[in-house]
């Protein structure tokens, strides 16, 4: 129960008490979500700031891990600091635009440029991460149609995100670009929609990559979560054991099974997308790729550590 | 005539004439197997008009949406087709009977789509909102509260070169009401241009829709029954007594398959032998039915049969 290892089918426990002592004990690593954990839109969780606060003072390391690609770190810094949360560093937070960059320069090691679908934050990442980046500002000029548009030379991969500039054009240039299989195709996050405040929805990525995956006949390799690689680009900078993190999200297809899928504990936070009938229901199914999707622990919200972190 | 039993068979001579005879109306498909782009394939008119001429009923069963019945009417005059508006059977046409007939919908409808569409939509008594460019302004929230106009009873996702962001966040705001109906013209992934080249398709921004919404579209095109079901019910046609030409495995074969209509592949499109043969010999129920009775080079080699 408290204490144990993660690593998917957990037993979507609703902690009481001291078990919130136990499992911070446990647990040397908290990773959050941000939309729905710690904040919704412009408006901190009750609680959140001073729970992050006192987690740092306890000596644990926190870290943020977002899909959200609709932001440089920079811009999250401010965001922080806007809400309540004091103390969060940059190098702290980890975005889906963040960890594509480090993705395109470490792992890939694109020599080249990367046409970019996606919103300025993506840009800005990459930027600062030292890729090239062919950007598409759109606009389209009249007289200007798929078969003269010209396309350059020197692309090396496709990186598509959220963009609310997206258009047709963009799509039939990124798919000229990957019919060559050489080639990369990267998507920041596979989210198929954003929940804003009062339950409201806009497009996400995952549904511009659809898009792109159907015109090209191509998979794209998926950054964000439930997808490894968030993780692996946090364990590179910090060392981090699974065995002794938390991974504390609001939607179980994203944040719990990454967290899952790494090995992770995960706890479901109700301030979000996901209910805990939804939870159940998962656990409730026969289906073996479902037991990613199960929380180890449920909470109301985060603010229910605040008790244990008192004291 | 087209037994079950042999499948895959190239056409010519004597089974060409065995096989019109065995049938009363064909049915074209159009990119690839009588036109390429604005150009006729070379002898395709002829085979047409002499089919007419030899007293079979010539049908054209196109997914592709842009154009409207008469647009493709026009089309098929221009290049020395005889045809008629009645003959010809595109997705524009065909979706807003769907969304009449099957979805019975009175009043509005979101469309993502093109003129054609639109005309078709007006003609069926059924008013489209969202035609042509929606460039996008202010802030997320914003698009999540875009005005909705309560009317719309559905939402038709067709080939649209003005697809946008803010189109598909209409689209997905319009079925977060599950009541809502979701049509979409067809799956193709490409679409062929004017001038030889392709396009990303309708498949992939209705792809985008349902990702979104997370809700699949009912689908008009080949290959749903539905276009055959059109042809069919205006016309009183006997499956048995009819071909189906055209240039895909997965769109134009497949409904052949499924309507129990005789299929011939012509060459000068998509699909290839090897690609039948593959399915022919697959244990998969699902590609048997993308198998053809027979194929042939290109719709012109039946001319000799028809002249005879």
């Amino acid at each position: 129960m408290a204490g144990a290892a993660g690593g998917g089918g957990g037993g979507c426990v609703t902690l009481r008490g001291s078990q919130f002592q136990d499992l911070l004990d446990a647990k040397h690593n908290v990773l959050f979500d941000c939309d729905g954990v710690i904040w919704n839109g412009e408006t901190a969780v009750t609680g959140a700031p001073e729970v992050v606060s006192l987690l740092k003072q306890r000596g644990k390391r926190v870290f943020f891990v977002t899909n959200n690609c609709t932001r440089p770190r920079e811009s999250y810094v401010q965001k922080f600091s806007r809400l309540g949360f004091t103390d969060v560093a940059e190098e702290e937070i980890f975005s889906s635009a963040y960890c594509s960059a480090a993705y395109l320069r470490d792992v890939a090691r694109v020599q080249g440029k990367v046409y970019v679908i996606g919103c300025s934050g993506v840009v800005r990442e990459l930027q600062d991460a030292g890729v090239h980046v062919v950007e598409d500002v759109g606009g389209d000029e009249p007289g200007t149609n798929i078969s003269n548009c010209p396309l350059d030379p020197d692309v090396k991969a496709v990186l598509v995100g959220y963009d609310e500039n997206f258009t047709f054009m963009k799509l039939a240039k990124a798919c000229c670009y990957l019919r060559n299989s050489e080639c990369l195709f990267l998507a920041t996050d596979p989210d198929p929609w954003h929940p804003l405040r009062g339950g409201r929805i806009t497009p996400g990525s995952g549904s511009l990559t659809a898009a792109l995956e159907t015109a090209s006949s191509r998979k794209a390799t998926v950054i964000g979560k439930p997808g490894r690689f968030m993780f692996e680009c946090i364990a590179s900078q910090f060392d981090l054991d699974p065995a002794r993190s938390l991974m504390v999200g609001d939607r179980l297809e994203t944040d719990i099974l990454f967290g899952s899928n790494c090995g992770l504990s995960t706890m479901l936070t109700l301030t979000g997308v996901s209910t805990m009938e939804e939870a159940q229901k998962y656990k409730d199914s026969e289906s073996p790729e479902h037991k990613g999707c199960v929380p180890d622990y449920v909470v109301e919200s985060i603010a229910d550590f605040l008790e244990a972190l008192e004291e | 005539m087209a037994a079950s039993n042999f499948k895959c068979t190239q056409l010519s001579g004597a089974l060409t004439r065995q096989l019109l005879e065995s049938v009363d109306s064909v049915l074209f498909d159009c990119d690839g197997v009588i036109w390429r782009g604005d150009q006729a394939i070379p002898g395709a008119p002829e085979v047409i008009n002499t089919l007419k001429k030899r007293g079979k009923r010539v049908f054209f069963v196109t997914n592709n949406s842009t154009k409207t019945r008469k647009m493709y009417a026009d089309k098929l005059g221009k290049l020395g087709f005889n045809a008629t508006e009645e003959e010809v059977f595109g997705t524009a046409y065909c979706s807003a009977i769907y969304l009449k007939n099957v979805c019975k919908v009175e009043g509005k409808v979101y469309l993502i789509g093109s003129n054609a569409m639109r005309q078709e939509l007006e003609k069926m008594g059924i008013q489209p909102l969202g035609v042509g460019p929606d460039p996008i302004s202010g802030v997320p929230i914003d698009w999540a509260n875009v005005p909705l106009d309560h009317e719309v009873q559905a939402v038709l996702v067709g080939f649209d070169e003005h697809f946008s962001y803010m189109k598909l966040n209409r689209a997905l705001q319009y079925l977060c009401n599950p009541d809502c109906q979701f049509v979409g013209t067809n799956t193709d992934t490409r679409l062929p241009l004017e001038g030889g080249k392709s396009v990303p398709g309708t498949g992939c921004l209705l792809r985008a829709v349902e990702t979104a919404a997370q809700r699949q579209a009912q689908v008009v095109g080949k290959p749903s029954n539905f276009m055959f079901d059109c042809v069919a019910s205006q016309f009183g046609l006997n499956p048995e007594r009819c071909l189906m030409i055209g240039d895909r495995l997965d769109t134009d074969i497949m409904l052949g398959s499924n309507c129990g209509l005789k299929t011939l592949l012509t060459l000068t499109g998509v699909s290839t032998v090897a690609d039948a043969e593959a399915n022919r010999k697959s244990d998969c129920p699902h590609r048997q039915r993308m198998v053809p009775d027979y194929y042939i080079d290109s719709i012109a080699d039946i001319l000799p049969a028809l002249e005879a």
